[in-house]
């Protein structure tokens, strides 16, 4: 394990990743004791102010400390997005496997309808998903967790076509093993590895998804402080104080960088060979 | 200073290879001689550098490798001292080298002619319509009866002997002082492979080159070479005439190697009650690959499956063990895996008197009497789960017994001769050997009446291989379990099985008592395939 981490340390990407994932992580876990303001506290002065030694990142439309609001609003979005990938990731795996256990005709057709469903552009089947259960953030969860799960089934099957033909699996069908215990024990820790690359990738996905929901409305409701949220909101102040809007535009994409980067640096460091 | 006819001489030389925790030594003082026309045989088991020490002189190492000072002398060239652009000059037409496996060492995606062409082209300095002439001849040398066709061809189109034969007339074409050959036969069937060693013994002859045979198989360097080194952790513990180190090996090293190799003259196993009602009966067992695809049978097209095995029919008596021996695809392996349920098959499986028509048909009680051992360990253990793991399921499918999970386990371990402490271990931290006795402990640990042997001992070392051997034949005794022991180590079947059953093609082509399998009367291939076994290194030196 020691001997993994220096692997992810030494790479730039990897070391970079953990950082920023890091900070992200700080900010999500001790956000409210960063500062003083509350994230709904509205101060009628101070509307509009851009970043000073009392407002770090300024104020918004209301007189709200952006700074309070975006360490709130990791809260939501990175936590949402992160439960939402691995959700996706494990449905996916869990079927990607299963159809390489399966093989022959069950395979087809798992995977032709899994073909059919990738068809459709990951942002619309979520907005398909919340139109049809309804506009909050569980669902957006929800949808954006239906989303990933086709490609993830895809590239967790090619893996595990390789694990199927292994002896160990041969021998466990051989003692009579049930299918459960051989997709989940036998053959699942044997493709996680590249899955848990491709997760890590996909959470800056998820927070884009979930950015995007919010910002057409279909996520999070005001007040929340919800990334995407914050920068629909902003969209209309844009030319009195383009702060409002810049902040939280910045910590999404500084999210989905910091998560590709750590993806980057945990493919390197897992396969030690390549 | 050196002697005219030394072709290749190695003095003192050393290689390691630097790791994380430090430099792990390969090669330690290697003294080698090999004069013209000279056979030099290099024995050791896995692990020992035998491939190393190929590398060393080809200079084809990687970039961690360590050396000393020593020498590496080719002709009145020091290897050492050339440079990169040099070497590859000397690669090919000087020095030239035949890999184990055939199928690997040409390119899939260039014709045959065009990989043996291009040798002549770089070295002879030939246009390649001359070299293309010239590649037809050789390849007419190495006894491929359409040469003309067999240049057009892609490596996909010919079986393994015939790229072999490529390769070696390859290796050949530039008329090479020295020609390292490692282990050139090991992936190909017995009978090619003593076809490829009369040509390579033809050739020798003609060529009068000089050759480093590596190999880990004693019987075949003692008909092959002409001296042979004996290679153990990095260090050559003796060498000698071959016929000389055969007949009195000095080194205990040598001494335990010759004698961990299989003769058929002695038996381990017991003889049997021949009257006993037959545990398994395989009636008209036939396997085939491939499904009819969907559309075929829309359109009502037919459909021709590939043929695994074909209307086999055995019996099988309590505690006997029956071996079975075939080249590669005669559909031993087949039989195995629709035993065990692995494959789909048509016919009849009669388990103690209990029909088994299907996969359906193999329930709990047939999966726990029924136990199958793979061939590569590496493969057949989960290398997620611990030993714990591993060895658990038996005794969580099939209970029955006393004590706890953890101490069945640990008195089953103890029974294949390994510690306790290795309960709470990965797989990779063990050894080939200790992981194949993990195998085996998991296939006994369901108390099973039948186990199927898969070519256990195949990726093995033939030290390793007897202690394995030697622990089957004595769980045999204690269990009276049947084995059905598939093999193409004819010296080896003929010393552990009771009947022998000769597969070829998909076909059963007979079974005969393993005392009588040498008779004038068996079938022509079977004949054939026993001319081919070499005979094992002592009874040579008798």
């Amino acid at each position: 394990m020691t001997d993994f981490l220096r692997r992810l340390l030494r790479s730039p990407q990897g070391a970079l990743g953990c950082l920023v994932v890091g900070l992200i992580l700080i900010a999500v876990v001790f956000g409210p004791y960063l500062t003083h303001y509350g994230p709904e506290d509205m101060q009628a002065l101070a509307r509009y102010k851009g970043p000073s030694a009392e407002h770090w990142l300024g104020t918004d439309q209301y007189g709200r400390d952006i700074f309070s609001r975006l360490l709130d609003g990791a809260r939501s979005t990175v936590l949402m997005a992160v439960v939402a990938t691995v959700i996706g990731t494990l449905g996916g795996a869990i079927i990607g496997t299963g159809s390489a256990y399966l093989g022959g005709r069950s395979d087809e057709f798992i995977m032709r309808t899994n073909d059919a469903v990738m068809a459709i552009p990951s942002l619309l089947m979520a907005l398909m998903v919340v139109s049809l259960l309804g506009s909050n953030s569980v669902n957006a969860l929800l949808a954006i967790a239906i989303a990933f799960m086709p490609s993830m089934a895809r590239i967790s099957r090619s893996v595990a076509l390789t694990v199927r033909k292994q002896d160990y699996v041969s021998a466990a069908i051989a003692r009579g093993e049930g299918a459960p215990y051989i997709v989940l024990r036998e053959m699942l820790p044997n493709v996680i590895a590249p899955i848990v690359v491709e997760m890590t990738i996909r959470v800056s996905f998820a927070v884009m998804l979930f950015a995007t929901l919010s910002f057409l409305g279909l996520g999070a409701q005001p007040p929340a402080t919800d990334w995407g949220l914050m920068v629909s909101e902003a969209r209309q102040y844009l030319h009195r104080s383009y702060w409002i809007l810049l902040w939280p535009s910045a910590a999404i994409a500084l999210t989905a960088i910091g998560f590709n980067l750590l993806g980057d640096g945990l493919r390197d460091a897992l396969n030690p060979r390549t | 200073m050196t002697e005219t006819n030394t072709v290749l001489r190695v003095e003192n030389y050393s290689l390691a290879y630097e790791v994380k925790a430090g430099a792990v030594q390969v090669l330690n003082g290697i003294n080698l001689a090999i004069r013209r026309g000279e056979i030099l045989g290099l024995v050791g088991e896995s692990g020992s550098g035998k491939s190393s020490m190929a590398s060393a002189i080809m200079r084809h190492l990687a970039g961690n490798a360590r050396e000393n000072d020593g020498r590496i002398w080719l002709g009145e060239t020091d290897l050492r001292t050339q440079s990169e652009r040099q070497m590859s000059e000397i690669r090919g037409s000087r020095v030239s080298m035949v890999f184990q496996d055939p199928a690997t060492s040409l390119n899939p995606t260039l014709r045959l002619g065009e990989q043996l062409a291009e040798v002549l082209i770089r070295h002879q300095k030939l246009t390649p319509a001359q070299a293309w002439a010239e590649g037809e001849a050789r390849l007419a040398h190495v006894g491929l009866k359409t040469p003309r066709e067999m240049m057009q061809r892609m490596p996909h189109e010919v079986s393994g002997g015939e790229k072999q034969r490529v390769v070696i007339a390859t290796a050949f074409a530039c008329n090479p002082e020295l020609i390292i050959f490692d282990e050139p036969t090991t992936a190909l069937d017995v009978i090619t492979a003593r076809q490829i060693l009369d040509l390579f013994g033809a050739l020798q002859q003609e060529t009068g080159v000089a050759s480093l045979y590596i190999s880990h198989d004693l019987a075949l360097l003692s008909q092959t070479a002409d001296r042979v080194a004996v290679l153990q952790k990095g260090v050559i513990v003796e060498e000698g005439e071959t016929a000389q180190l055969f007949r009195a090996p000095q080194h205990a090293y040598t001494k335990a190697l010759i004698a961990a190799a299989p003769q058929p003259q002695r038996l381990l196993v017991q003889p049997l009650d021949a009257a006993a009602k037959p545990l398994v009966s395989v009636r008209d067992v036939t396997v085939n690959y491939g499904r009819k695809p969907l559309l075929d049978s829309l359109l009502r097209r037919d459909f021709a499956p590939v043929v695994g095995s074909r209307a086999v029919t055995l019996d099988l008596r309590p505690g006997e063990v029956l071996g079975i021996v075939g080249e590669s695809g005669s559909g031993k392996s087949t039989l195995a895996k629709a035993m065990t349920g692995l494959n789909r098959f048509e016919g009849l499986i009669e388990f103690d008197g209990k029909p088994v028509r299907g996969l359906s048909d193999m329930d709990a009680e047939y999966r726990r009497d029924v136990q199958i051992i793979f061939q590569h360990p590496d493969a057949s253990l989960n290398p997620r789960q611990r030993i714990s793991e591993i060895l658990a399921r038996p005794v969580k499918l099939y209970g029955k017994g006393q004590g706890t999970t953890r101490e069945r386990i640990v008195a089953m371990l103890e029974r294949v001769r390994l510690p306790a402490s290795y309960i709470d271990r990965y797989p990779h931290e063990l050894s080939g050997g200790e992981k194949q006795r993990i195998a085996i402990a998991r296939a006994f640990l369901s108390n099973p009446r039948l186990v199927i042997c898969d070519e256990i001992t195949s990726a093995l070392d033939v030290s390793v291989q007897a202690s394995v051997i030697e622990l089957l034949m004595e769980l045999h005794r204690d269990t009276g379990a049947a084995y059905v022991f598939i093999t193409h180590d004819i010296n080896l079947v003929r010393q552990i099985a009771h009947r022998i059953a000769v597969m070829y093609r998909g076909d059963l082509v007979e079974i005969a008592d393993a005392e009588r399998i040498t008779d004038a009367d068996r079938a022509p291939y079977t004949r054939q395939l026993l001319e081919a076994v070499t005979p094992p290194a002592s009874t040579h030196s008798a």
